[in-house]
């Protein structure tokens, strides 16, 4: 009677010490958890990728623009839109727009019309941005994220 | 017995602090601007008509936002709750939900302007408190700015031209009563006004701290104080000697157009400011522009309780007809010291002479045709000590025993000794029609031409 007593008043003295124990262990835990989630921020110091160019209206078939500031050429045809990068894949120079498609001026890479390398140092063709439409109207270009060549944006 | 006292102790120490910490963790996992995402999401899906809009708000991803401005130099998280701002579908809902009013998007692209360019307010904050940070305890020297002074932010871009033609007429109005009221004759402003209140260069982009928000009812805020200052000087600045008093529809438009009184300009490619034609303003509008703060009308000349002084008046005929334009011109250029009364030349309070003569013709239009018979007057007779006997019991009563002034004006400065002496001894003679200043001469209190002399020696004399 005794001895089962005694043991039971152990028992809960364990279950105690164990309950603070976990308890404790779990809440130094989250502590840590949360710290470690500090290293990894939400939000950068970097101006945003994306950018409005305008109402589908003002792209009409036929329709070849460059953005300088926003580094990239807008061009319409009847199958759909499409956004070229004109920064050069060799070193990053502003490429310009020929007859025949798009020239460095810097080391002299020669791409096509839709981008592909034809000769000079480029090792990639200029890459194809995506487009969308922002809910108020206006065409967005996300120049941080890349589509596969020849993918056109139906209006 | 002990062990188990100490098992105890853990324990709950332990359970407190798995409560703090799942609080905070609780908190962090769920920020104010998760529910308004949260609840824009819902209302853009049943909003939205065509299949391609409800799959853009199903498509529509919960997480923090920011526009980074890098050329403005600014960070704005205002997107995070206000989600809706360009979305047309959200016109109707309420705010933070709705669109954005007018078409200023449109001009203003939220990528290229962000915000707190117009709005003011902390862009890096992400909760509503801070964000708008309303009062001191927020630590934020801008707090967002009431949609009502909103105009006060074009001006950093737009000039007054292009903004009167655009609708915007609160600060068109404000600036209107800015130039009306005098407020120029007390504070300099893009280097002329007068000197006895502060200068308002870059007033309106002074910190939050700037301004003892003391005696400030509401919000302790920059448009707060400058609003009830404007209203009744004295409960904000109990010390202040500011005459006008607007109301409250006035002190709002003031309000604005003061705000927009900032130094910082944002950089030229955003500015869309071409020189303003300089329009030469008038005789009236300079006066109202400098001198009505005091002056007022200029027909009753008042012992002022704030500034301790009588203020003269300057359009009483009877004055003008003894001070001539050049007297009269000498006054406002050099001031009367000892006066509220600034030096308005160029080196001090910044009129050009030529501005100066404006004022000086539009004062003078009051003056009668008559103008007062010439009288020889010759100092050299005068008896100083004879004087002061005579100026002792007969003008010391007004104005002060050393000619400091009191309720009479002070006759102890430069300005007294230089005025020309047929225009002292008419006015003691004559007095001054319609202010406490009773006719002197021996038609009046009966003074004779020589004692009158006598007492003008010896005012020159102080
Ligand atoms: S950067 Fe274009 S060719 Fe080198």
């Amino acid at each position: 009677m005794s001895s089962t007593g005694e043991k039971t008043e152990i028992g809960r003295r364990d279950f105690l010490g164990v309950s603070a124990i976990v308890a404790g262990a779990i809440a130094m835990l989250s502590v840590v958890a949360g710290a470690l989630r500090l290293t990894k921020s939400n939000v950068y110091y970097e101006q945003s990728q994306k950018f409005k160019i305008g109402r589908p209206e003002n792209f009409p078939a036929g329709t070849k623009v460059k953005l300088d500031e926003k580094k990239v050429f807008i061009f319409s045809e009847n199958s759909g839109l499409y956004a070229i990068s004109s920064i050069c894949t060799h070193l990053g120079c502003i490429v310009s727009q020929t007859d025949s498609g798009f020239l460095c001026p810097c080391h002299g890479s020669r791409y096509d019309g839709i981008g592909n390398v034809v000769g000079g140092p480029a090792p990639r063709a200029l890459p194809w941005l995506e487009i969308s439409l922002h809910e108020d109207g206006n065409l967005v270009v996300d120049a941080s994220k890349e589509v596969k060549s020849g993918t056109m944006f139906l209006i | 017995m002990q062990s188990r006292f100490y098992a105890s102790l853990l324990l709950i120490s332990a359970l407190i602090l798995l409560a703090f910490v799942s609080y905070a963790g609780l908190r962090e996992l769920n920020p104010e601007w998760k529910t308004y995402q949260k609840e824009y999401k819902r209302l853009f899906f049943n909003n939205a008509v065509t299949p391609d809009m409800k799959k853009k708000a199903a498509e529509y991803t919960v997480g923090i936002r920011q526009i980074y401005i890098k050329d403005l130099n600014r960070v704005d998280r205002c997107d995070n709750c206000h989600v809706g701002v360009e979305n047309p579908l959200m016109a109707k809902e309420k705010v933070p939900y709705r669109q954005h009013s007018g078409t200023y998007l449109k001009d203003h692209p939220v990528t290229k302007f962000g915000c707190t360019i117009c709005h003011l307010g902390q862009g890096n904050a992400t909760n509503k408190k801070e964000a708008h940070a309303e009062g001191h305890d927020t630590y934020w020297d801008y707090p967002i700015l009431p949609l009502k002074h909103i105009q006060s932010s074009c001006t950093q871009c737009h000039n007054m031209d292009f903004l009167s033609k655009h609708g915007a007429d609160v600060i068109i109005e404000g600036e209107k009563l800015f130039n009306e009221k005098g407020c120029k004759g007390c504070h300099k402003l893009s280097g002329n006004g007068g000197v006895l209140g502060k200068a308002l260069d870059g007033v309106g982009s002074q910190p939050i701290h700037y301004f003892p928000m003391r005696y400030v009812e509401g919000e302790r805020t920059q448009p707060s104080w400058l609003k009830q200052h404007f209203e009744d000087p004295r409960k904000v600045v109990p010390e202040s000697v500011m005459k006008v008093k607007l109301t409250p529809e006035e002190a709002d438009k003031l309000t604005t157009y003061i705000l927009s009184i900032r130094t910082y300009d944002p950089p030229k490619i955003y500015r869309r400011i071409n020189e303003e034609p300089i329009v030469a303003k008038d005789g009236h509008a300079l006066y109202n522009m400098y001198c009505v703060a005091c002056h007022e009308d200029g027909k009753l000349s008042a012992f002022d309780e704030n500034l301790k002084g009588t203020i003269p008046a300057i359009e009483n005929p009877a004055f003008l007809m003894n001070a001539d334009d050049r007297f009269i011109e000498m006054v406002v250029k050099e001031g009367r010291k000892g006066t509220p009364m600034t030096s308005w030349q160029l080196s001090s309070a910044g009129l050009t002479d030529e501005e100066i003569k404006k004022i000086v013709s539009y004062v003078a239009l009051q003056r009668g045709h008559e103008s007062s018979k010439p009288v020889s007057v010759n100092l050299k007779t005068g008896d100083k000590d004879a004087g002061k006997e005579i100026f002792n019991v007969r003008c010391a009563l007004c104005h002060g025993e050393k000619g400091q002034g009191g309720l009479g004006l002070n006759l102890a400065n430069q300005i007294i000794k230089k005025a020309d002496d047929q225009y002292l001894f008419k006015t003691i003679r004559d007095g001054r029609a319609t202010t406490p200043m009773p006719p002197f001469g021996s038609t009046g209190l009966g003074l004779t031409d020589q004692q009158i002399v006598n007492v003008i020696s010896y005012i020159k004399a102080f």
